[in-house]
């Protein structure tokens, strides 16, 4: 007979508690969503791991101020897309100037994607989208169809998140369809 | 704008793997917080520490540069005092006001003795 995994708030309530195994079990429960988030959002391996830690570290020093009753998933992607956001901040102070709206283009996931499987290419077109568009595409993927969810992550409004996501979506349509072409 | 309808899209967006995280990462969380070594001495531990080294190097400069009598004489004097101190009555009534101030203001600012604060491998405690 298998039990039914704990459920996040128990967790939660357990960790404060002090059972360090509790905060262990909602680390191997998200890690892996929360490092795909910083990865996709900052396009660099070393810093979505250095995030990663951040966020959850954060999370560990700030358990108190989880509401029971709310989603973790929300409020540990919330805490990891700041903590993207303050890196990305500090690459455009470091840079002098503002990120580019999109992804250099070149070698260009269009170039390479032409052997590439739909997954792949799928991957590619959204590493293409512009930094704001790709974090809602991201987020959608994680969370699904919970846009409220994925506006409390972003701290925008939920008619925002939904046209961001409609035109991500549009311009994805429009990148595959390159990618077809080519 | 936006519908709900069922998107060929949404499903390949769904589908797609996640990243698979570096190896090492989830054990460095973990050591960085809910596994976190507690420290071998807590901080007050440490002042009582320094404390302690201060008086015995100020104890041992005394006989380096006066010998057995320089020694003898500082630590008469400082016992002169400090009896002469405690049994004056108005010194002891303003000591005792202090100490009750300061029991007094924890009581609101939730300060709490070193030897009842939460090891550090737990969250810390709610304002």
């Amino acid at each position: 007979m298998t039990t039914a995994p704990e459920e996040d708030g128990a967790l939660v309530a357990r960790a404060l508690r002090g059972n360090p195994d509790a905060f262990a079990t909602l680390v191997e429960r998200y890690d892996r969503a929360v490092y795909h988030l910083a990865y996709r959002t900052l396009q660099d391996s070393e810093e979505a791991r250095d995030a990663t830690q951040e966020a959850f570290f954060k999370a560990f020093r700030s358990l108190r101020t989880f509401k029971i009753g709310s989603k973790f998933s929300t409020w540990i992607f919330a805490i990891t897309y700041h903590a993207c956001c303050d890196r990305l901040n500090r690459r455009k102070r470091y840079a002098g100037s503002e990120l580019p709206e999109r992804a250099d283009p070149s070698p260009g996931p269009e170039d390479q994607a032409i052997a590439l499987d739909d997954a792949r290419r799928l991957r590619a077109a959204v590493d293409a989208l512009p930094e704001k568009y790709r974090t809602v595409i991201t987020l959608f993927h994680l969370q699904g169809k919970q846009y409220e969810e994925i506006a409390e992550v972003l701290g925008l409004p939920l008619g925002t998140v939904k046209t961001h996501l409609f035109r991500a979506k549009e311009q994805l349509r429009k990148l595959l369809g390159e990618m077809e072409v080519s | 704008m936006y519908s709900d309808a069922y998107d060929p899209l949404d499903e390949a967006i769904a589908g797609l793997p996640l990243e698979e995280p570096p190896a090492g990462l989830r054990a460095s969380i973990l050591l960085a917080t809910a596994y976190r070594p507690a420290p071998l001495f807590s901080l007050g531990e440490y002042v009582a520490m320094g404390a302690i080294a201060a008086i015995a190097l100020w104890l041992i400069a005394l006989v380096v540069m006066g010998g057995g009598t320089l020694f003898v004489h500082t630590i008469e004097t400082i016992a002169g005092t400090s009896a002469r101190t405690l049994s004056n009555g108005a010194t002891l009534a303003w000591l005792a006001a202090g100490g009750a101030t300061a029991l007094w203001i924890s009581l609101f600012t939730g300060f709490q003795p070193a030897a009842v604060l939460p090891k550090r491998s737990q969250p810390p405690p709610r304002r």
